[in-house]
């Protein structure tokens, strides 16, 4: 998952990019709102986080703006002041969701993965396809009702895959939104790692949950499970 | 900007200007047409006079005496003159005052008791009235003649009288004028005189040296100085309780303040300081909300419009439809259009937004948000209920969740403190009262009365 944070009080940010990338995130900052409008407006993100009160472009600014240019990655506002008032400016602006500071970044960390569900469609933590079921919360991944241990790569690959299913996801889109900028980026890797989870996912190869669509991606073809 | 005095001179003085000129072009119009008729009635005086001084000489032919009554026409040059024609157009006789010089030719004979009248130049270009009289005059009793006698004046006189005129009547003109602009000037600083002294006013408030505009003042100007005392004494509230939050807010952190630096002191060991560390934060984090949330609120605002409140109660249930996007809650607004909330648009958000979020907070799958106004003692009130289809919160544990800070459930983030700011800002801010009882989805409802002074 490709995070943005907008944040101009650097321990903060440096905090929060911490933490997430400590969760497996590939999280990109800026300190000010013109920086993060343009990596808004070029990267591909999963959701982005927006200080309000920046020095140069309000957050407001930012978020309307990417709105008007038809971004559609969800998007969590940071406000210092709890009124009413800011918060439905911002969501009015086309934020997803609020959060005051001083937060917990558990709390943070919730509130970004349901964002995240919430525009893959699925509303509840646990992402169900088949015999496999994802939480987000405790990131555990069961296998017919059996744990199985994933390495935090494998794990991440999943979550995306898990997040689109039923919709084809290209490498590229896989490596844009699972790296760092500054990691490996060969795509040997990738099919390294979608061999190792089919192997983990499909011991006895008659569920094949993830398949490959020559030159076009990987797809989860299990039925997504409505509870 | 234009100054209103400059303004005003300036329009009055152009209105003056205009009048006094038209006023002066119509007497002297007047004047002029007066003295034209005066000049051709005092000709035809004359040749009334030449008339009586006719004699026929035996030959029947037309004479007149040498001295005539009228000493000007035998004088030379003396500007009046006078000459008579005979039907076929001869000259028949000219007074002695012509010398030589003939008048210019006027007009075409015509038939007896004919008078004409103009204003004419001579050959020397001296401008001259001139009036022509053509007469049958009766030589036998069977024969007639016609004559026509002419009498010329030099305009000089004329002019003269005038320009005498025009000087003196231009002159008072001018001086009327200039009383009536200055007593205009005079009109003018005793009118804006209310509004120097609310310049001087504002001024001295400024300086700290007045509190408030005082009273007597013109009726035109006082609702004016009523909403500026009225944005003076809500300024003075504000920042009243900006004062009082920041005290309060230096107080309540002194608590935690000293349990920490006590913590300290006491060399615990580190699992115990974290704990003691993350609850005074909290505390100190839930302080600091509260007491700004309190400052913020704004009261009723001065010169403000009334606030429909259907936009507003609309702008909080789809920001919390967006933020509990996943509970898929079925959120209600039943408010009519002409519900209207007589303060700031900031402080309806808050009281709305609080009530609100914590009824999803607490909702299993319903939200109503209910506004109407009613009466209370002669003055408007404006109802908002919140209600859920939560567990409900039992009536011994209202007033405690309304005390401030104190949370219901401390798992759920948020609760205690939404709720002490909403009652603060109705009971202090909006003089009403906020009540927890029993609603009819079975959860809780609140329901928060907003009263109005007087005119709001």
């Amino acid at each position: 998952m490709r995070i943005l944070i907008i944040e101009d009080e650097t321990p903060l940010r440096e905090q929060v990019v911490a933490q997430l990338r400590e969760q497996g995130y590939a999280v990109d900052a800026a300190a000010d709102g013109r920086t993060g409008l343009y990596l808004g407006q070029e990267y591909p993100l999963d959701a982005a986080i927006v200080d309000l009160g920046l020095p140069d472009m309000p957050g407001i600014e930012v978020i309307r703006r990417w709105r008007t240019a038809g971004r559609p990655f969800p998007i969590l506002i940071l406000t210092a002041r709890g009124r009413w008032q800011d918060k439905v400016e911002g969501l009015e602006a086309g934020a997803d969701d609020y959060l005051v500071k001083p937060f917990h970044t558990e709390e943070l960390l919730a509130r970004l993965r349901a964002l995240i569900r919430r525009t893959g469609g699925w509303t509840q933590s646990v992402l169900a396809c088949g015999p496999i079921a994802l939480d987000t919360g405790s990131q555990q991944v069961t296998l017919a009702g059996q744990l199985v241990e994933l390495t935090a790569y494998e794990y991440k690959l999943l979550e995306y895959l898990m997040l689109r299913a039923g919709m084809v996801v290209s490498k590229t889109e896989l490596t844009e939104h699972l790296y760092q900028e500054d990691e490996d980026r060969d795509s040997n890797v990738l099919e390294v790692l979608v061999g190792r989870l089919r192997r983990k996912l499909d011991p006895d190869r008659t569920l094949n949950p993830i398949e490959t669509l020559r030159g076009r991606g990987y797809r989860i073809r299990l039925e997504r499970a409505t509870t | 900007m234009v100054s209103l005095n400059r303004r005003l001179l300036v329009a009055a003085s152009l209105v003056l200007a205009a009048f006094l000129g038209l006023t002066g072009l119509t007497l002297d119009r007047a004047f002029r047409d007066s003295a034209v008729e005066a000049v051709q009635d005092r000709l035809q005086v004359q040749v009334y006079m030449l008339l009586g001084a006719v004699n026929m000489d035996a030959f029947n032919r037309l004479t007149l005496p040498q001295a005539l009554p009228e000493a000007r026409f035998s004088t030379p040059d003396s500007g009046l003159y006078a000459d008579v024609m005979d039907g076929q157009g001869t000259l028949v006789w000219h007074s002695a005052s012509l010398l030589g010089r003939a008048l210019p030719f006027f007009p075409a004979i015509r038939s007896p008791g004919d008078t004409q009248f103009a204003a004419l130049e001579s050959a020397d270009a001296t401008p001259l009235f001139m009036l022509a009289f053509t007469v049958s005059w009766e030589i036998t009793p069977s024969q007639y003649r016609l004559y026509t006698f002419r009498v010329a004046e030099t305009q000089t006189d004329f002019s003269k009288q005038i320009w005498s005129f025009r000087r003196s009547l231009w002159g008072w003109l001018a001086a009327a004028s200039a009383v009536l602009l200055a007593v205009q000037g005079l009109i003018l600083r005793w009118s804006l005189k209310p509004l120097r002294r609310v310049a001087a006013e504002v001024t001295d408030i400024e300086a700290g040296q007045r509190t408030e505009l005082g009273s007597d003042y013109p009726e035109e100007l006082q609702p004016l100085t009523a909403n500026l005392n009225a944005l003076i004494r809500q300024g003075r509230s504000h920042l009243e309780r900006y004062r009082n939050a920041l005290g309060d807010l230096a107080h309540s952190l002194k608590t935690p303040l000293a349990v920490l630096r006590g913590a300290l002191d006491r060399h615990p060991p580190p699992e115990e300081l974290r704990q003691t560390l993350a609850e005074q934060v909290e505390r100190m984090n839930r302080t600091v909300d509260y007491q700004l949330q309190r400052a913020a609120a704004a009261g009723r605002i001065a010169l403000s419009a009334p606030l429909p409140v259907a936009p507003i109660a609309h702008k909080i249930l789809d920001s919390l439809a967006k933020v509990y996007a996943e509970r898929m809650l079925d959120l209600s607004c039943e408010v009519g259009p002409a519900t209207m909330f007589y303060g700031d648009e900031g402080d309806l958000l808050e009281i709305l937004g609080n009530l609100a979020d914590n009824a999803c907070k607490w909702g299993r799958r319903r939200v109503a948000v209910r506004a109407y106004l009613t009466q209370h003692g002669g003055r408007a009130e404006l109802v908002v209920e919140v209600e859920d289809d939560g567990p409900g919160i039992p009536a011994e544990q209202a007033p405690l969740l309304l005390n401030r800070g104190q949370r219901a459930d401390p798992t759920v983030a948020g609760h205690g403190i939404g709720l002490a700011v909403v009652r603060d800002l109705v009971e202090e801010v909006y003089y009403g009262r906020l009540d927890i009882s029993q609603g009819r989805l079975g959860g809780a409802l609140m329901r928060a009365r907003l009263r109005f002074q007087a005119g709001g």
